[in-house]
């Protein structure tokens, strides 16, 4: 394991350095986030994931985390550096594609963000409307994915009708029902008990062995010491560890 | 499927529909009001402006001692005829002064003259009121013949005057009204959008491009906009056929003056309306939109 650490570690990191190949999910090149004020929110971050992992990004609050996840999003743009997300290059990518990303990219956040008008399959299949899906795909499509969160009993309740657990699973089927090939987590089970948190882990761990990227923020150090998955670390907007079985601290 | 979505989140955000919809109903009526009073009073002051004509009197033996020939009549009129200002002019004989002064007042005459003490005259039309000052002026030096020029000078002055006060505070009465409906308007989408910024938010993460977010919004701006101006127009209608009689009773005007068509101002208020439900809702949008 790693060598015995110091009190302020020097910046180690056991990957090779970044190569992306056409195996890449997404390229963080040197990324630099500046907000005003000259506060570097992601300084210098270099990282390749690869199609098919499983990854947690852990880190304190205000150590870029969120900021990593509106990157990938295409929701701000970097001061420098590049991402790479699916061989598409969002530092280049206009304006006008920032819809083709996002139906390429699912997106569950701690707050679930479902629309309140809508019952758990029209959110669902708001997703698919979005893309100018036919009908008959979206009839067939919403109650096999709800089905898959195991939440086909409760299709027609509207998110206030939800326990917080149900939500987040409406909105995993909803970022899942295109099969996109990256799922973005932004601190999933931040808001649910532990028991629930254990459910969520679970299907997002389904999901990625059918094959998706699924990239995870979170602060849930059990379930990071548990799953023993690759482990990319922030502190202060520097990646300061990128362990392949990681846990949430250092050891 | 664009029309699915407008209505159903017409009906999800009843009251905040409902507000917008009364907004431009009261703009759209005030509007309408003022464009047809606006009108009304112009085509009013136009009238009036006719009535501002232009008196050549021709000379007799008591005012100036000798009477114009008919060669000085006709030089007269020869002049007007080639003034551009002038639109008609009409020849009064001394005979037809005098029935005319008897008409008017019949009391005076009861005791009978001795002899015609009008003189014949032309009454002279200008193509506008202001170019009457124009056409006097042309008379002097006075030609031979001609006695003197009138056009009461002050009344028509004041006439003018007042008429282009009248018409301009109406023009700009409708500028204000157009701006300020078109902010309050604007205003209430806003604020209905505002309520909903997350829904939107939602909209672009998962994936949906601009236009299909707008497109919805901008329908429901449309319909508010149409159904609020309708409105405007059926109280309008009303107020025309009901309240209006009576008050036109006391001023009528005379038989040239009306305001702009019914239906052409219905159809620019429902044209504005619509305009202003649409444009205002896509525009509101759009800082919601970058997300």
């Amino acid at each position: 394991m790693n060598p015995p650490q110091t009190l302020t570690p020097p910046l180690e990191i056991e990957q090779p350095p970044p190569s992306s190949g056409p195996g890449s999910m997404i390229v963080f090149e040197g990324v630099t986030k500046e907000y005003e004020h000259h506060i570097h929110a992601l300084d210098d971050v270099s990282f390749v994931i690869e199609k098919g992992d499983f990854v947690f990004v852990v880190g304190a609050s205000g150590s870029g985390k969120s900021t990593l996840v509106r990157l990938l999003l295409k929701e701000i743009e970097p001061t420098d550096g590049r991402i790479i997300v699916g061989g598409r290059d969002l530092t280049r990518l206009k304006r006008s594609k920032v819809p083709l990303l996002r139906r390429n990219v699912g997106c569950v956040f701690q707050d679930f963000k479902l629309l309140p008008t809508r019952t758990a399959a029209e959110n669902v299949a708001y997703a698919l409307k979005v893309q100018g899906e036919a009908r008959t795909a979206i009839r067939r499509k919403v109650p096999e994915v709800l089905n898959l969160v195991g939440l086909s009993h409760k299709m027609n309740s509207y998110p206030d009708e939800l326990s917080g657990g149900e939500q987040q699973r409406v909105s995993i089927a909803r970022a899942f029902v295109n099969h996109p090939p990256l799922l973005v987590c932004d601190e999933p089970t931040g808001n649910l008990d532990p028991d629930t948190s254990v459910g969520i882990m679970q299907l997002l761990y389904r999901i990625n062995r059918s094959g998706t990227t699924v990239l995870m923020v979170t602060h849930d150090r059990e379930m990071v010491d548990k799953m023993r998955r690759r482990v990319l670390a922030l502190e202060e907007g520097r990646l300061m560890r990128d362990e392949r079985r990681g846990g949430y601290a250092s050891e | 499927m664009l029309f699915a979505e407008a209505f159903r989140s017409l009906r999800a955000s009843a009251s905040t529909t409902l507000a917008a919809t009364m907004t431009v109903l009261i703009g759209m009526f005030l509007l309408g009001l003022f464009i047809a009073l606006g009108t009304w009073v112009v085509s009013w002051s136009d009238h009036v402006k006719k009535e501002v004509i232009v008196k050549v009197y021709f000379c007799t033996p008591m005012s100036c001692g000798y009477e114009a020939t008919p060669a000085q009549i006709n030089a007269v009129a020869a002049k007007l005829n080639a003034d551009p200002h002038v639109k008609t002019f009409d020849f009064v004989s001394e005979q037809e002064a005098l029935k005319r002064m008897r008409k008017r007042l019949p009391e005076v005459f009861k005791v009978g003259l001795p002899s015609n003490p009008f003189p014949a005259s032309e009454e002279v039309e200008p193509k506008r009121a202001e170019y009457a000052d124009a056409i006097y002026k042309s008379f002097t030096p006075r030609p031979k013949g001609v006695e003197t020029v009138n056009y009461g000078q002050k009344t028509a002055k004041r006439i003018i005057s007042v008429a282009k006060v009248i018409e301009s505070i109406f023009l700009l009465a409708i500028v204000i009204l157009l701006v300020a409906s078109t902010l309050l308007i604007a205003n209430t989408i806003r604020l209905s959008i505002f309520s909903r910024r997350r829904e939107i938010e939602v909209m672009k993460l998962v994936g949906a491009t601009n236009w299909f977010v707008r497109g919805p919004f901008m329908l429901e701006g449309l319909i508010t906009g149409a159904v609020g101006s309708l409105l405007a127009v059926i109280l309008l209608l009303l107020g025309k056929e009901l309240a209006l009689p009576r008050i036109l009773g006391h001023i009528n005007g005379g038989s040239d003056v009306s305001a702009i068509p019914f239906s052409l101002n219905a159809l620019a208020l429902v044209l504005v309306g619509l305009l202003l439900g649409a444009a205002g809702s896509g525009l509101t949008l759009r800082r919601f939109l970058r997300v």
